[in-house]
């Protein structure tokens, strides 16, 4: 177990360095100079640029250094929290990402715990009786939602509910009410996929030896799920749940944009549209840092839950 | 992980050809397929059969109701709404394919690889899925936006970045079953060349999974593709797809509502036909080794 945990965390941080050099170097792939890309970012917009104030800024911000220079120093500065200022606004990078990044993590936990209270018990419902009519109805249910896409319902969902029905807010982060619309759609493709392998474990669950004896110790259907089927068939789907609640954290963007709300996905989306460079480099890295930290936590936890995993990692 | 022990010793290839395994057929493949191979018919033969020219504008005739004329009205430029979508279609679903295409062959030919090399090889490259697994996809074409600019060869870029890891692990749960076969040891015995063994014995017995997960991928992407022309950072103006026409049809949502229910129909559809036929292609499988489908639980694995 300990050597597992240390192989993970060994792979955990060669990730984060790739990913974080990634996030520095590859803007400077890109069209255009950074200098001129701070000062357009600044002002706003195409300008005739004085080539004197463009060198000042590249002195300025270091960029006249070769580029390991400058991702040495830019990661020396983000270990301390300190990623730059934002071209627009000149605010501190490290407060806007972590604030934002709080939002989106509130609106990804509560799709996903509403994704997890409808999917569990429509799972074992289609599981109880697989390869029946309620289970095909279920399932094929399921695969429509797979189909429908975010910002299709997104507006649909506001024009019916606060525009014509006047019942939730269109837009905005003010009052718990507002994560009632957005919640609710991001909620839908994760419902889906958490609704299919709970009910593909709980088939592999109701099959074991285990529940069969329960069953012929005279315990109810009820009791037996209880007490022995649920907690064993969960593991994958609280699996499944990490996942997507790293997945979710960034990729809520359309539905940040759409229903006005402050989070990571908006924050970053606004960032490229104003070639918004630190902010860009700092989200990505927060993103992606959060996601790989949530699954390989996730990873252990599970090894934990199932040591006959450890025994195929020391394998292969 | 979802389905843990089920029949191993369950024969991978049944003696059934292959024209008798098509007739076997789920009712979802065949009712999915049918709509989705007319939804393609349409978008090739658009420019012959769209009423009007998507790019026309009638101004005196803007946000008008559907109608005989406009079968589903028009947008706030007066343009033909049925026309445009046909048009837009194209940009949408041909993303898509060839964003599957790519991903579908690599990822297929890499897990393959990577579960008969096995060894270092493998370990890295399962690590690599691992991670790429944590990647929002819509974060990535972010970046890779801010890096390369929009339009259509940087959504297909963004796409396969991550596309090709569902490939990857099904692939090598095949091959890793495969491999314990009989007839691969006698390859092996015989001398074949490991690319041999891969063309000629593995990928045959992977390519309906793999079709399936395709087909499941597609639905998959073709939202993406829909999502990221949405935000403006996908195909760019003068064209037009359908995520880009939802945009463009918020403003006049309250005016007129079918601009924004009519494209996110044709992406509901067309991304359900897929679905379906997926789903239905892997329950017709299913029947045979009901070990080696769904077996694993990634983000994008569909749920069956």
């Amino acid at each position: 177990m300990a050597r597992f945990i240390v192989r993970r965390t060994i792979f955990l941080l060669a990730t984060l360095f790739a990913v974080s050099v990634l996030a520095f170097v590859m803007p400077y792939f890109g069209e255009g100079d950074p200098a001129r890309m701070i000062l357009r970012a600044r002002m706003g917009g195409e300008l005739a640029l004085d080539p004197a104030v463009v060198e000042a800024v590249r002195r300025q911000f270091g960029l006249d250094q070769p580029i390991p220079i400058q991702y040495l120093r830019w990661l020396e500065a983000a270990v301390t929290g300190d990623f730059g200022q934002s071209f627009t606004n000149r605010q501190p990078v490290g407060g806007i990402v972590l604030r934002a990044l709080g939002v989106s993590f509130l609106l990804a936990l509560a799709a996903l715990v509403l994704a997890t209270i409808i999917a569990v018990p429509l799972g074992i419902l289609a599981a109880l009786r697989s390869g029946g009519r309620r289970d095909s109805v279920i399932v094929t249910l399921t695969q429509g939602l797979v189909a429908l896409p975010e910002y299709w319902l997104a507006p649909l969902g506001m024009l019916v509910f606060a525009l014509w029905l006047g019942w939730l807010p269109a837009a905005g982060w003010t009052s718990p009410i507002s994560v009632i619309l957005p919640a609710s759609v991001l909620c839908l493709r994760p419902l889906a996929y958490l609704l299919g392998v709970t009910r593909a474990s709980m088939i592999t669950v109701l099959e074991s030896p285990y529940i069969t004896a329960a069953r012929s110790r005279g315990l109810s259907q009820f009791l037996t799920l209880r007490r022995h089927g649920l907690k064993n068939a969960m593991v994958p789907v609280m699996t499944l749940f990490s996942i997507w609640l790293a997945g979710t954290l960034g990729g809520s963007v359309v539905i940040e944009v759409i229903f006005n709300i402050p989070g990571l996905g908006r924050v970053m989306y606004e960032a490229v549209v104003n070639a918004d460079m630190p902010v860009v480099q700092a989200g990505v890295l927060a993103t992606v840092g959060l996601a790989i930290v949530i699954n390989t936590l996730t990873d252990i936890g599970y090894a934990a839950l199932n040591p006959a995993i450890l025994v195929g990692e020391s394998n292969g | 992980m979802a389905e843990v022990g089920g029949a191993m010793a369950r024969p991978l290839v049944s003696s059934l050809s292959v024209g008798a395994r098509i007739r076997r057929f789920h009712w979802a493949f065949i009712v999915g397929g049918t709509f989705f191979v007319l939804v393609c018919v349409l978008l090739v033969l658009t420019p012959w059969i769209a009423p009007y020219d998507p790019a026309d504008q009638d101004l005196l005739n803007r946000l008008a109701a559907p109608s005989g004329e406009h079968l589903f009205g028009t947008d706030h430029l007066g343009r033909d709404i049925f026309s445009r979508i046909l048009q837009g279609g194209r940009f949408s679903v041909s993303i898509a394919a060839i964003a599957v295409l790519i991903t579908g062959v690599t990822g297929t030919l890499l897990g393959a690889i990577s579960a008969r090399v096995g060894g270092i090889l493998d370990d890295l490259l399962m690590r690599l899925v691992d991670a790429l697994l944590a990647f929002p996809e819509v974060l990535i074409a972010l970046f890779l936006v801010f890096v390369l600019g929009p339009g259509y060869g940087t959504l297909i870029v963004a796409l396969s970045i991550s596309g090709w890891t569902p490939f990857a692990r099904l692939t090598r749960a095949v091959t890793l079953e495969i491999n314990t076969r009989g007839y691969i040891e006698a390859a092996e015995a015989l001398g074949c060349s490991r690319m041999f063994i891969i063309f000629r014995h593995v990928l045959p017995n992977a390519i309906g999974p793999v079709l399936a997960q395709g087909f499941l991928r597609f639905g998959h992407q073709l939202i993406t593709v829909g999502d990221l022309s949405y935000l403006g950072l996908g195909v760019q103006r003068p064209e037009s797809d359908w995520g880009a026409m939802l945009a463009e049809a918020q403003l006049y949502m309250i005016r007129a509502p079918w601009l924004v229910i009519v494209p996110g129909f044709a992406i509901f559809l067309t991304a359900l036909s897929v679905t379906l036929a997926g789903h239905g292609l892997r329950q017709s499988l299913g029947r045979r080794p009901p070990r080696l489908l769904g077996a694993i639980p990634a983000k994008d694995e569909p749920a069956t």
